[in-house]
Protein backbone atom coordinates (compact mmCIF):
# COMPACT_ATOMS: atom_id res chain seq x y z
CA UNK A 1 0.00 0.00 0.00
CA UNK A 2 1.22 3.65 -0.54
CA UNK A 3 -0.64 7.13 -0.30
CA UNK A 4 -0.75 8.66 -3.69
CA UNK A 5 -3.04 11.38 -2.96
CA UNK A 6 -2.45 13.96 0.35
CA UNK A 7 -3.85 17.14 1.24
CA UNK A 8 -0.44 18.85 2.21
CA UNK A 9 2.25 16.12 0.96
CA UNK A 10 2.83 15.73 -2.51
CA UNK A 11 4.91 12.43 -3.98
CA UNK A 12 8.10 12.44 -6.48
CA UNK A 13 9.00 9.22 -6.76
CA UNK A 14 10.88 8.80 -9.51
CA UNK A 15 11.31 5.62 -11.60
CA UNK A 16 10.44 2.05 -10.30
CA UNK A 17 13.63 0.24 -9.41
CA UNK A 18 14.25 -3.38 -8.74
CA UNK A 19 15.69 -4.70 -5.30
CA UNK A 20 15.65 -8.31 -4.16
CA UNK A 21 13.39 -9.84 -0.81
CA UNK A 22 15.32 -12.93 -0.03
CA UNK A 23 16.21 -13.69 -3.67
CA UNK A 24 12.64 -12.60 -4.99
CA UNK A 25 12.69 -9.59 -7.18
CA UNK A 26 10.30 -6.51 -5.77
CA UNK A 27 9.37 -3.15 -7.13
CA UNK A 28 9.87 0.07 -5.41
CA UNK A 29 10.67 3.55 -6.01
CA UNK A 30 13.77 4.93 -5.09
CA UNK A 31 12.79 7.51 -2.48
CA UNK A 32 11.75 4.83 -0.85
CA UNK A 33 12.91 3.50 2.66
CA UNK A 34 13.90 -0.46 2.30
CA UNK A 35 10.97 -0.78 4.54
CA UNK A 36 8.72 1.21 2.44
CA UNK A 37 8.98 -0.89 -0.05
CA UNK A 38 8.73 -4.05 1.46
CA UNK A 39 5.54 -2.85 3.29
CA UNK A 40 4.41 -1.98 -0.49
CA UNK A 41 4.96 -5.03 -1.29
CA UNK A 42 2.85 -6.81 1.70
CA UNK A 43 6.09 -7.97 3.70
CA UNK A 44 5.33 -7.06 7.09
CA UNK A 45 7.50 -9.88 8.54
CA UNK A 46 11.31 -8.51 8.91
CA UNK A 47 13.00 -11.15 10.94
CA UNK A 48 13.02 -12.72 13.60
CA UNK A 49 13.60 -12.10 17.75
CA UNK A 50 17.32 -13.05 18.81
CA UNK A 51 16.15 -15.55 21.71
CA UNK A 52 12.71 -16.86 20.90
CA UNK A 53 12.72 -16.28 17.78
CA UNK A 54 9.56 -14.35 17.56
CA UNK A 55 8.63 -12.59 14.25
CA UNK A 56 9.56 -8.77 14.01
CA UNK A 57 8.37 -6.18 12.03
CA UNK A 58 8.55 -2.06 11.54
CA UNK A 59 8.05 -0.30 15.01
CA UNK A 60 9.59 2.85 15.83
CA UNK A 61 9.98 3.01 11.66
CA UNK A 62 12.56 6.28 13.09
CA UNK A 63 15.45 4.56 12.97
CA UNK A 64 15.79 3.87 17.30
CA UNK A 65 14.34 0.40 18.30
CA UNK A 66 16.26 -1.92 16.22
CA UNK A 67 12.93 -3.86 15.41
CA UNK A 68 13.59 -3.68 11.74
CA UNK A 69 16.98 -4.75 11.72
CA UNK A 70 17.83 -7.03 8.45
CA UNK A 71 20.71 -7.64 6.12
CA UNK A 72 21.44 -5.40 3.13
CA UNK A 73 23.92 -6.98 0.74
CA UNK A 74 25.47 -9.18 3.56
CA UNK A 75 25.49 -6.40 5.99
CA UNK A 76 23.68 -7.83 9.72
CA UNK A 77 21.88 -5.08 11.43
CA UNK A 78 20.82 -2.89 9.31
CA UNK A 79 17.86 -0.74 10.31
CA UNK A 80 15.71 -1.15 7.19
CA UNK A 81 13.09 1.76 8.45
CA UNK A 82 15.87 4.76 7.48
CA UNK A 83 17.75 3.30 4.88
CA UNK A 84 16.77 3.89 1.19
CA UNK A 85 16.54 1.58 -1.15
CA UNK A 86 18.98 1.45 -4.48
CA UNK A 87 18.46 -0.73 -7.69
CA UNK A 88 20.08 -4.59 -7.52
CA UNK A 89 19.98 -4.65 -3.69
CA UNK A 90 19.96 -7.58 -1.79
CA UNK A 91 17.67 -7.73 1.16
CA UNK A 92 17.69 -10.70 3.65
CA UNK A 93 15.39 -11.37 6.99
CA UNK A 94 17.59 -11.48 10.00
CA UNK A 95 16.88 -14.51 11.96
CA UNK A 96 18.29 -13.88 15.32
CA UNK A 97 21.60 -11.90 15.91
CA UNK A 98 23.95 -10.45 13.06
CA UNK A 99 26.48 -12.54 11.88
CA UNK A 100 29.24 -10.68 11.41
CA UNK A 101 31.92 -11.75 8.72
CA UNK A 102 35.08 -12.80 8.96
CA UNK B 1 21.38 0.29 60.48
CA UNK B 2 22.38 0.34 64.04
CA UNK B 3 24.55 2.72 66.16
CA UNK B 4 27.57 0.41 66.24
CA UNK B 5 29.48 -2.39 64.48
CA UNK B 6 31.96 -4.78 64.88
CA UNK B 7 33.51 -3.91 60.98
CA UNK B 8 32.39 -1.31 59.03
CA UNK B 9 33.16 -1.13 55.30
CA UNK B 10 33.36 1.85 53.24
CA UNK B 11 32.40 0.92 49.41
CA UNK B 12 30.26 -1.40 48.37
CA UNK B 13 32.09 -2.83 45.58
CA UNK B 14 33.66 -6.34 44.75
CA UNK B 15 36.31 -5.97 46.95
CA UNK B 16 33.95 -4.40 50.11
CA UNK B 17 31.12 -7.22 49.50
CA UNK B 18 33.71 -10.27 49.23
CA UNK B 19 35.68 -8.93 52.45
CA UNK B 20 31.82 -8.44 54.01
CA UNK B 21 30.97 -12.30 53.11
CA UNK B 22 34.28 -13.82 53.94
CA UNK B 23 34.54 -12.12 57.23
CA UNK B 24 30.58 -13.38 57.95
CA UNK B 25 31.46 -16.80 57.01
CA UNK B 26 34.58 -17.01 59.48
CA UNK B 27 31.99 -15.42 62.28
CA UNK B 28 32.29 -11.73 62.22
CA UNK B 29 28.61 -11.15 61.45
CA UNK B 30 27.95 -7.81 62.90
CA UNK B 31 29.45 -5.88 59.63
CA UNK B 32 28.27 -3.18 57.90
CA UNK B 33 28.80 -1.81 54.50
CA UNK B 34 28.19 1.66 53.66
CA UNK B 35 27.78 2.66 49.96
CA UNK B 36 28.21 5.87 48.87
CA UNK B 37 25.93 5.36 46.03
CA UNK B 38 24.56 1.87 44.64
CA UNK B 39 26.42 -1.66 44.59
CA UNK B 40 29.19 -1.73 41.54
CA UNK B 41 28.75 2.20 41.25
CA UNK B 42 32.47 2.68 41.42
CA UNK B 43 35.03 0.78 39.82
CA UNK B 44 33.36 -2.76 39.61
CA UNK B 45 30.38 -1.51 37.61
CA UNK B 46 32.61 0.16 34.95
CA UNK B 47 35.00 -2.84 34.41
CA UNK B 48 36.17 -4.92 31.96
CA UNK B 49 35.53 -8.05 34.51
CA UNK B 50 38.15 -9.91 32.85
CA UNK B 51 40.06 -12.66 34.99
CA UNK B 52 42.98 -13.70 34.40
CA UNK B 53 45.75 -16.25 35.34
CA UNK B 54 48.49 -15.08 33.70
CA UNK B 55 50.87 -12.81 35.20
CA UNK B 56 54.31 -11.88 35.55
CA UNK B 57 54.55 -12.49 39.16
CA UNK B 58 54.48 -15.55 41.76
CA UNK B 59 51.71 -13.29 43.68
CA UNK B 60 49.60 -12.19 41.24
CA UNK B 61 49.64 -15.25 39.44
CA UNK B 62 48.99 -17.17 42.98
CA UNK B 63 46.04 -14.60 43.85
CA UNK B 64 44.28 -14.60 40.29
CA UNK B 65 44.41 -18.55 39.98
CA UNK B 66 42.74 -19.19 43.61
CA UNK B 67 40.44 -16.16 42.87
CA UNK B 68 39.79 -18.33 39.44
CA UNK B 69 38.75 -21.25 41.46
CA UNK B 70 36.39 -19.56 43.54
CA UNK B 71 34.80 -17.86 40.45
CA UNK B 72 34.34 -21.21 38.80
CA UNK B 73 31.62 -21.97 41.67
CA UNK B 74 30.62 -18.75 42.63
CA UNK B 75 26.71 -19.05 42.73
CA UNK B 76 26.84 -22.08 45.01
CA UNK B 77 29.74 -21.05 47.19
CA UNK B 78 27.56 -17.88 47.79
CA UNK B 79 23.80 -19.24 47.71
CA UNK B 80 23.07 -17.07 44.52
CA UNK B 81 19.93 -17.85 42.72
CA UNK B 82 21.03 -16.36 39.82
CA UNK B 83 23.53 -16.44 37.38
CA UNK B 84 27.43 -14.59 37.58
CA UNK B 85 28.26 -15.21 33.71
CA UNK B 86 31.55 -17.15 33.80
CA UNK B 87 32.93 -17.31 30.48
CA UNK B 88 35.99 -19.40 30.58
CA UNK B 89 36.46 -18.59 26.96
CA UNK B 90 40.47 -17.98 27.75
CA UNK B 91 43.39 -14.98 27.66
CA UNK B 92 44.91 -14.82 24.27
CA UNK B 93 47.66 -12.29 24.81
CA UNK B 94 49.46 -11.17 21.75
CA UNK B 95 53.21 -9.48 21.93
CA UNK B 96 53.86 -7.15 19.41
CA UNK B 97 57.45 -6.24 20.04
CA UNK B 98 60.38 -9.16 20.92
CA UNK B 99 60.87 -7.65 24.35
CA UNK B 100 57.07 -8.41 25.38
CA UNK B 101 57.39 -12.23 23.91
CA UNK B 102 60.46 -12.36 26.07
CA UNK B 103 58.83 -11.67 29.23
CA UNK B 104 56.06 -13.47 28.13
CA UNK B 105 58.26 -16.63 27.91
CA UNK B 106 59.48 -15.44 31.34
CA UNK B 107 55.63 -15.14 32.47
CA UNK B 108 55.03 -18.54 31.75
CA UNK B 109 57.51 -20.22 33.58
CA UNK B 110 56.18 -18.47 36.80
CA UNK B 111 52.67 -19.19 35.31
CA UNK B 112 53.71 -23.12 35.31
CA UNK B 113 55.44 -23.15 39.04
CA UNK B 114 52.27 -22.10 40.40
CA UNK B 115 50.11 -24.46 38.37
CA UNK B 116 48.25 -22.02 35.79
CA UNK B 117 47.35 -24.36 32.55
CA UNK B 118 49.01 -21.57 30.08
CA UNK B 119 50.82 -22.31 26.88
CA UNK B 120 52.58 -20.37 23.93
CA UNK B 121 50.78 -20.47 20.75
CA UNK B 122 52.88 -21.16 17.78
CA UNK B 123 52.30 -18.34 14.92
CA UNK B 124 50.43 -20.28 12.67
CA UNK B 125 48.21 -21.49 15.35
CA UNK B 126 46.61 -18.46 16.49
CA UNK B 127 43.73 -18.08 14.13
CA UNK B 128 42.69 -21.78 15.45
CA UNK B 129 42.34 -19.59 18.87
CA UNK B 130 40.72 -16.43 17.07
CA UNK B 131 39.62 -17.38 13.53
CA UNK B 132 39.10 -13.40 12.70
CA UNK B 133 42.41 -12.22 13.85
CA UNK B 134 45.12 -10.13 11.89
CA UNK B 135 48.23 -11.48 12.76
CA UNK B 136 50.77 -8.53 11.04
CA UNK B 137 53.09 -7.83 13.19
CA UNK B 138 52.57 -10.36 16.18
CA UNK B 139 55.62 -11.68 17.43
CA UNK B 140 53.97 -14.65 19.73
CA UNK B 141 51.05 -15.15 21.78
CA UNK B 142 50.15 -16.81 24.77
CA UNK B 143 46.90 -18.46 25.97
CA UNK B 144 45.33 -19.87 29.27
CA UNK B 145 41.99 -22.01 28.42
CA UNK B 146 40.77 -20.83 31.90
CA UNK B 147 40.68 -17.52 32.03
CA UNK B 148 37.78 -15.54 30.86
CA UNK B 149 35.32 -13.12 32.18
CA UNK B 150 32.60 -12.93 34.42
CA UNK B 151 29.48 -10.31 34.94
CA UNK B 152 30.48 -8.10 37.63
CA UNK B 153 27.08 -6.79 38.56
CA UNK B 154 26.05 -10.45 39.62
CA UNK B 155 29.42 -11.35 41.09
CA UNK B 156 29.44 -8.47 43.67
CA UNK B 157 25.15 -9.44 44.17
CA UNK B 158 26.37 -13.23 45.05
CA UNK B 159 28.91 -11.87 47.40
CA UNK B 160 26.55 -8.98 48.98
CA UNK B 161 23.41 -11.21 49.18
CA UNK B 162 25.26 -14.41 51.00
CA UNK B 163 27.04 -11.94 53.26
CA UNK B 164 23.67 -10.05 54.06
CA UNK B 165 21.97 -14.17 54.47
CA UNK B 166 24.38 -14.47 57.20
CA UNK B 167 23.18 -11.21 59.21
CA UNK B 168 25.33 -8.30 57.05
CA UNK B 169 23.88 -4.89 56.33
CA UNK B 170 24.36 -2.61 53.83
CA UNK B 171 23.41 0.61 52.95
CA UNK B 172 23.71 2.65 49.71
CA UNK B 173 22.85 6.51 48.96
CA UNK B 174 25.26 7.20 52.28
CA UNK B 175 28.54 8.52 52.14
CA UNK B 176 30.93 8.26 54.91
CA UNK B 177 31.95 12.17 55.65
CA UNK B 178 34.14 11.65 58.69
CA UNK B 179 36.62 8.74 60.48
CA UNK B 180 36.69 9.20 64.21
CA UNK B 181 39.94 8.39 65.13
CA UNK B 182 40.92 8.12 69.20
CA UNK B 183 44.37 6.97 70.58
CA UNK B 184 45.40 5.94 67.83
CA UNK B 185 42.75 3.42 67.41
CA UNK B 186 39.67 3.71 64.85
CA UNK B 187 36.40 4.13 66.71
CA UNK B 188 33.96 4.82 64.13
CA UNK B 189 32.56 6.74 61.16
CA UNK B 190 30.49 9.93 60.61
CA UNK B 191 27.80 8.69 57.68
CA UNK B 192 25.72 11.13 55.90
CA UNK B 193 23.21 9.40 58.19
CA UNK B 194 24.63 10.00 61.54
CA UNK B 195 27.66 8.62 63.16
CA UNK B 196 28.91 5.04 63.60
CA UNK B 197 30.99 3.35 66.06
CA UNK B 198 32.85 0.38 64.75
CA UNK B 199 36.62 -1.41 66.36
CA UNK B 200 37.18 -2.37 62.65
CA UNK B 201 36.89 -0.11 59.66
CA UNK B 202 37.60 -1.00 56.29
CA UNK B 203 38.51 1.25 53.45
CA UNK B 204 37.79 -0.44 50.08
CA UNK B 205 36.71 2.88 48.46
CA UNK B 206 38.96 2.35 44.79
CA UNK B 207 40.04 5.65 43.52
CA UNK B 208 39.17 7.57 46.49
CA UNK B 209 41.12 5.76 48.91
CA UNK B 210 43.81 8.15 49.53
CA UNK B 211 40.94 10.44 50.11
CA UNK B 212 39.74 8.54 52.28
CA UNK B 213 42.61 7.09 54.15
CA UNK B 214 43.83 10.51 54.93
CA UNK B 215 40.35 11.62 56.65
CA UNK B 216 42.07 9.02 59.69
CA UNK B 217 45.70 10.55 58.49
CA UNK B 218 46.96 8.06 56.56
CA UNK B 219 48.78 8.98 53.75
CA UNK B 220 48.65 6.43 50.94
CA UNK B 221 49.95 6.25 47.52
CA UNK B 222 46.93 5.80 45.72
CA UNK B 223 45.96 7.63 42.49
CA UNK B 224 43.04 7.36 40.69
CA UNK B 225 43.27 7.24 36.63
CA UNK B 226 40.83 7.47 34.39
CA UNK B 227 39.89 4.46 32.06
CA UNK B 228 37.17 4.01 29.12
CA UNK B 229 35.81 1.31 28.02
CA UNK B 230 33.18 0.67 25.30
CA UNK B 231 30.35 -1.47 24.04
CA UNK B 232 29.14 -2.75 21.00
CA UNK B 233 25.70 -4.01 19.83
CA UNK B 234 25.07 -7.95 20.14
CA UNK B 235 26.29 -9.80 17.53
CA UNK B 236 26.57 -13.77 16.97
CA UNK B 237 29.28 -15.25 18.87
CA UNK B 238 32.16 -15.64 16.70
CA UNK B 239 35.49 -14.72 19.51
CA UNK B 240 35.48 -16.79 22.52
CA UNK B 241 38.56 -15.60 24.27
CA UNK B 242 39.56 -12.62 25.67
CA UNK B 243 42.01 -10.85 23.79
CA UNK B 244 44.46 -8.80 24.81
CA UNK B 245 47.79 -6.37 24.29
CA UNK B 246 50.09 -4.97 26.68
CA UNK B 247 52.01 -2.93 23.61
CA UNK B 248 49.05 -1.67 22.22
CA UNK B 249 47.11 -1.20 25.41
CA UNK B 250 44.08 -2.75 24.76
CA UNK B 251 41.47 -5.78 25.63
CA UNK B 252 38.74 -7.54 23.91
CA UNK B 253 36.07 -9.49 24.83
CA UNK B 254 33.03 -10.42 23.49
CA UNK B 255 30.07 -11.07 26.10
CA UNK B 256 28.14 -13.88 26.11
CA UNK B 257 24.78 -11.15 25.00
CA UNK B 258 27.03 -11.26 21.91
CA UNK B 259 27.98 -7.49 22.93
CA UNK B 260 32.35 -6.69 22.41
CA UNK B 261 33.19 -5.04 25.49
CA UNK B 262 36.97 -2.71 24.71
CA UNK B 263 38.63 -1.11 26.47
CA UNK B 264 42.17 0.78 26.25
CA UNK B 265 44.52 2.34 29.03
CA UNK B 266 46.32 5.37 27.95
CA UNK B 267 49.65 6.11 28.87
CA UNK B 268 49.45 9.93 29.09
CA UNK B 269 46.60 10.01 31.04
CA UNK B 270 46.51 12.11 34.16
CA UNK B 271 45.38 11.29 37.84
CA UNK B 272 42.07 12.53 38.59
CA UNK B 273 38.69 11.77 39.39
CA UNK B 274 37.33 12.74 36.10
CA UNK B 275 34.55 9.71 34.82
CA UNK B 276 33.73 11.48 31.36
CA UNK B 277 33.80 9.70 28.12
CA UNK B 278 35.82 11.11 25.21
CA UNK B 279 35.49 11.59 21.54
CA UNK B 280 38.80 10.95 20.92
CA UNK B 281 38.26 7.52 23.08
CA UNK B 282 35.94 6.31 20.76
CA UNK B 283 37.84 7.00 17.74
CA UNK B 284 41.09 6.00 18.79
CA UNK B 285 40.06 3.10 20.28
CA UNK B 286 37.92 1.80 17.55
CA UNK B 287 40.71 2.28 15.04
CA UNK B 288 43.53 0.45 17.62
CA UNK B 289 41.30 -2.85 18.22
CA UNK B 290 40.01 -3.14 14.56
CA UNK B 291 43.73 -3.17 13.44
CA UNK B 292 43.85 -6.75 15.09
CA UNK B 293 40.09 -8.01 14.88
CA UNK B 294 39.14 -6.46 11.75
CA UNK B 295 35.65 -8.01 12.00
CA UNK B 296 34.62 -5.72 14.39
CA UNK B 297 34.71 -2.81 12.19
CA UNK B 298 31.36 -2.19 11.11
CA UNK B 299 29.50 -2.55 14.63
CA UNK B 300 27.59 0.01 16.21
CA UNK B 301 28.94 1.40 19.39
CA UNK B 302 26.06 2.04 21.81
CA UNK B 303 27.41 2.81 24.85
CA UNK B 304 30.82 4.17 26.26
CA UNK B 305 31.92 5.19 29.58
CA UNK B 306 34.59 5.76 32.53
CA UNK B 307 36.25 4.60 35.52
CA UNK B 308 39.26 4.90 37.59
CA UNK B 309 41.79 2.18 37.96
CA UNK B 310 43.34 2.83 41.71
CA UNK B 311 46.82 3.05 40.92
CA UNK B 312 49.54 2.21 43.29
CA UNK B 313 53.59 2.85 42.40
CA UNK B 314 54.30 -0.58 41.75
CA UNK B 315 51.02 -1.24 39.85
CA UNK B 316 49.44 -4.08 42.90
CA UNK B 317 47.14 -3.67 46.15
CA UNK B 318 48.01 -2.45 49.21
CA UNK B 319 46.56 -4.21 52.21
CA UNK B 320 47.72 -1.83 54.92
CA UNK B 321 46.04 -1.33 58.34
CA UNK B 322 47.36 2.67 59.55
CA UNK B 323 49.72 3.15 61.57
CA UNK B 324 47.85 6.58 62.77
CA UNK B 325 44.47 4.39 63.44
CA UNK B 326 44.79 1.17 64.12
CA UNK B 327 42.17 -1.25 62.99
CA UNK B 328 41.65 0.79 59.95
CA UNK B 329 42.63 -1.13 57.31
CA UNK B 330 42.88 0.09 53.28
CA UNK B 331 42.28 -2.12 50.70
CA UNK B 332 42.95 -0.62 47.16
CA UNK B 333 45.27 0.32 45.17
CA UNK B 334 44.97 -2.85 42.60
CA UNK B 335 45.52 -0.76 39.46
CA UNK B 336 42.89 -1.97 36.89
CA UNK B 337 43.00 -6.13 38.21
CA UNK B 338 40.96 -5.66 41.75
CA UNK B 339 37.71 -7.71 40.02
CA UNK B 340 39.65 -10.22 39.34
CA UNK B 341 41.82 -11.03 42.09
CA UNK B 342 38.95 -9.95 44.67
CA UNK B 343 37.77 -13.53 46.14
CA UNK B 344 40.98 -14.54 47.34
CA UNK B 345 41.80 -11.05 48.35
CA UNK B 346 39.25 -11.25 50.48
CA UNK B 347 39.79 -14.22 52.03
CA UNK B 348 43.57 -13.29 52.76
CA UNK B 349 42.23 -10.09 54.53
CA UNK B 350 39.55 -11.93 56.31
CA UNK B 351 41.74 -14.47 57.71
CA UNK B 352 43.98 -11.79 58.71
CA UNK B 353 41.18 -10.16 60.86
CA UNK B 354 39.89 -13.54 62.33
CA UNK B 355 43.38 -14.67 63.58
CA UNK B 356 42.97 -17.46 61.08
CA UNK B 357 46.64 -18.64 59.10
CA UNK B 358 47.22 -18.02 55.63
CA UNK B 359 49.69 -19.47 52.94
CA UNK B 360 50.04 -15.75 51.77
CA UNK B 361 51.94 -13.33 53.71
CA UNK B 362 49.72 -9.97 54.04
CA UNK B 363 52.32 -7.91 55.22
CA UNK B 364 54.06 -8.09 51.87
CA UNK B 365 51.01 -5.62 50.94
CA UNK B 366 51.77 -2.69 53.14
CA UNK B 367 52.61 0.53 52.11
CA UNK B 368 55.66 -0.56 53.94
CA UNK B 369 57.51 -1.99 50.71
CA UNK B 370 57.72 1.56 49.36
CA UNK B 371 60.26 2.15 51.95
CA UNK B 372 62.07 -1.07 52.28
CA UNK B 373 62.41 -0.91 48.30
CA UNK B 374 60.68 -5.32 48.64
CA UNK B 375 58.16 -3.81 45.71
CA UNK B 376 55.79 -6.15 44.04
CA UNK B 377 57.00 -5.46 40.36
CA UNK B 378 54.45 -6.77 37.58
CA UNK B 379 55.51 -6.46 34.09
CA UNK B 380 52.02 -7.15 32.81
CA UNK B 381 49.36 -4.56 33.51
CA UNK B 382 47.43 -3.48 30.85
Amino acid sequence: MRIDEHPVLSFERGEKINFFYNGQEIEAYPTETIAAALHAAGVRKLGESPELHRPRGLFCAIGNCSSCFMIVDGEPNMRVCVMKVRSGMRVEEQRGKGVVGI
Amino acid sequence: MKKSYDVVIIGGGIIGCSVAFELAKRGRKDVLVVEQEYLTSGATGRCGAGIRQQWGSMLNATLALESTHVFENLEEYTGYDGDCGLNQGGYLLIAYTEKEWEQFQKNLEIQHQVGINSHAVPLDCIKEIVPHINTDGIQGACFCASDGHADPFHCTYAYAKGAQGMGVEIVTYTKVTGLKVENGRIRGVATTRGDIEAKVVINATGGHAAQMAMLAGDELPIFPERHQILITEPVAHIMNPMVMSFHRHFYVQQTPHGSVIMGMGDPNEPVSLNTKASWQYLEHNAWVVTQTLPAFRNLRVVRQWAGHYDMSPDRNPIINEAKSAEGFITIAGFSGHGFMVAPRTAILVSNYLTGQQDSLDISRFSVERYKTGELLLEPSVV
